[in-house]
């Protein structure tokens, strides 16, 4: 990992808020978050559709800013930064890996990879070598010159995870990540995550299936936009039984 | 990332995906690049004609010489009461030489007159030939240049001598393969010995400025009657001061006419110089028009690039979305979209550059018109489509910038 330097955890949330204003009503999405993300940690953030998951997903990915409070980041207040600093941390800091992959349809698995690298202004060459070497980290150098729609989901999903760790970032950020693929497949997706966690990676992984969340070590419960749990995966992705019945409305 | 390193980015990165999506898009791209085209070969083809019929009438103008004025009855370029004009007296030699000795700063002068006759030699014959009656000093007022032979002397009108000097296409005419010096010709059924020959000057607006034969003056009125007014042809000494030459010579020739102080001019002064002026008036309404088509036609392109732009910010949303996940700032999404739009432009503009010179070149050919294209012109089409493009991009690439990334992501 690149960015191992630094005491304390890698991700600090203080009592972060998100108000959006929707139609003149305010929706207050996030009322107060805290916790705290230590380097190497693979965390879950579990909710139901409305929870406030997606927006802390969101803001954790620097895509949104919170309305209040302190976002810490690798040392670094990304709560109050403008666009373009943003935009250069989401590049270096943060891997994303989508529900529905995000790949350019039109550009080869090795392109694809390689854009993170495009914006950090690494030469052609050494691009390539690196999106090479990320694709055969997820057992798909093989299939590199292929398009997406010559990939099945599982392999899109694929191609997506090793365009996240070929920048090298401080923490992978998985949006539903075996939302789209079926039971086997998802399978294979999250050994993947157990192979990179024990790699060192940082993950966190937003969801909605407890499942899934009872595969991280550790998991925390969003409802209302506030934390209702935070603790052992297993234990808050199982917490309630009105959790589980009610999580598959997403 | 330096500065430095980041433009590059935007920049080599903006053309990358400008082409892959221009070559994507094939059919869409050529329609977009046809309505630049269009616009540009329209105001290239205008301008280029334009261009071409300025340039060959200066050419024509400047064999003139730009020194040159005609003391005449008339303007050139009437405007208003024929009349007036025709009613003022002729000129007397006698004025002439007033004139002469009143302005010393000119440094040539000789009376013109003319007439259109027929003139044989042989069994050739050309119709409608201008005869002028001038006097020795002409030759450095006309700009032709003596081939063969002498020019007019002189003595030539002190003993109103029948001799002639030929006009180039009268030698190709009347004296195919021989030498016309020495040769007899019939102007009018009367005989004119030729001295000499003239060098060949060309068209102008569309008249062949050697279809002539210049006689001297006093031969041309015991020839064919006095009743033909002359103009004073006259060179001055220096070309920058022809204005003031003017007005010094309006004076005097008040004083030799003996206008009363406060009545119009009762001649004119013409100089092919001020003529284009005149040309450049009446030519310049004409470009301005022409332009502003060309320029509606390049608006409608460049609004059919706007519109095209739209369309593909819409369609790549989430590819929009995605880059800036993955990193692209703002401008970086700008430059993508700008690069995209100049790039169809300057192709237009290099299509309708191609088809407006074509065009030009076709026009030259079948029609009396010359035109000419200057280097610059084809510059300036280039640029300025890809200038259209880039201003008609602008909008939909802040579109694009300004989309939220995570609206951007879901988008479907």
């Amino acid at each position: 990992m690149s960015q191992a330097s630094g005491a304390g955890p890698l991700i600090q949330v203080e009592n972060i808020t998100r108000v959006f204003h929707v139609g003149g009503e305010e929706v207050r999405a996030l009322r107060g978050v805290s916790f705290g993300i230590n380097r190497g940690e693979w965390v879950a953030i579990i909710g139901q559709s409305g929870s406030g998951k997606s927006t802390m997903m969101n803001v954790l990915g620097c895509l949104d800013t919170p309305s209040s409070g302190r976002y810490m980041l690798n040392g670094k207040d990304v709560s109050r930064m403008s666009d373009d600093e943003l935009a250069v941390i989401r590049n270096v800091e943060i891997g994303f890996i989508f529900q529905t992959f995000q790949l350019l349809p039109k550009e080869t698995a090795l392109a694809n990879v390689e854009l993170p690298l495009v914006y950090r202004g690494v030469s052609a060459k050494e691009r390539r070598a690196r999106a090479t070497a990320a694709l055969e980290k997820v057992q798909l150098a093989h299939r590199m010159h292929h398009r997406p729609n010559e990939l099945s989901g599982g392999q899109r999903q694929r191609v997506a995870i090793a365009r996240a760790l070929v920048s090298e970032p401080s923490m992978l950020l998985a949006d539903e990540p075996t939302g789209n693929l079926d039971s086997a497949t998802g399978e294979e997706i999250v050994r993947l995550f157990e192979q990179l966690h024990k790699a060192g990676h940082t993950l966190v992984l937003v969801t909605h299936e407890p499942k899934l969340a009872a595969r991280c070590p550790r998991a925390i419960r969003l409802s209302d936009g506030e934390i209702v749990a935070d603790g052992d995966g297993r234990t808050v992705a199982m917490g309630t039984a009105s959790d589980v019945l009610n999580a598959g409305g997403a | 990332m330096s500065q430095r390193s980041a433009f590059r980015v935007d920049v080599l990165e903006g053309a990358r995906i400008a082409v892959f999506s221009l070559k994507a898009n094939r059919l869409r791209t050529v329609l977009t690049t046809l309505g630049i085209g269009i616009g540009v070969a329209t105001l290239l083809a205008i301008v280029g004609i334009i261009q071409g019929l300025n340039t060959s009438f200066h050419k024509q103008l400047a064999t003139f010489g730009a020194n040159t004025m005609y003391v005449s009855k008339w303007p050139w370029m009437i405007k208003g009461d024929w009349w007036k004009y025709r009613n003022r007296k002729n000129f007397t030699l006698d004025q002439m030489h007033r004139l002469r000795t009143l302005a010393p700063f000119v440094t040539a002068m000789s009376p013109a007159v003319s007439r259109l006759s027929d003139v044989a030699h042989g069994g050739e014959q050309m119709s409608t030939v201008r005869i002028q009656g001038v006097t020795h000093e002409y030759l450095n007022i006309s700009g032709y240049e003596i081939t063969g032979g002498r020019f007019l002397t002189e003595a030539d009108d002190a003993t109103t001598r029948p001799v002639a000097v030929v006009g180039a296409d009268v030698v190709d005419g009347l004296f195919p393969g021989v030498s016309p010096v020495g040769q007899s010709i019939r102007i009018d059924n009367r005989t004119f010995q030729v001295v000499g020959t003239l060098s060949r000057k060309g068209k102008m607006v569309g008249e062949s400025m050697d279809l002539l034969v210049f006689i001297p003056f006093k031969t041309f009125y015991s020839s064919f009657g006095k009743g033909r007014s002359f103009e004073i042809a006259l060179a001055v000494e220096d070309a920058s001061q022809m204005r003031s030459a003017e007005d010094q010579l309006t004076g005097i020739m008040r004083r030799v006419r003996s206008t009363p102080p406060g009545a119009e001019d009762d001649f004119s002064i013409n100089r092919p110089e001020a003529m284009a002026k005149t040309y450049e008036q009446l030519t310049g309404a004409l470009y301005g028009v022409a332009v502003g088509v060309g320029l509606i036609t390049l608006l409608v392109g460049g609004i059919g690039i706007m519109n095209i732009m739209l369309v593909s910010v819409r369609e790549r949303t989430r590819e929009i979305g995605v880059r800036r996940a993955l990193g692209a700032r703002k401008r970086t999404i700008v430059f993508q979209f700008l690069m995209e739009a100049s790039s169809v432009s300057a192709v237009g503009g290099l299509l309708g550059t191609t088809v407006g010179l074509g065009t030009a070149k076709v026009v030259s050919l079948i029609t009396p018109l010359a035109a000419d294209v200057q280097p610059m012109t084809v510059v300036a089409g280039v640029g300025f489509a890809a200038l259209v493009g880039l201003l008609f991009g602008i909008w939909p690439a802040a579109r694009a910038a300004n989309l939220d990334p995570v609206e951007a992501l879901r988008y479907e």
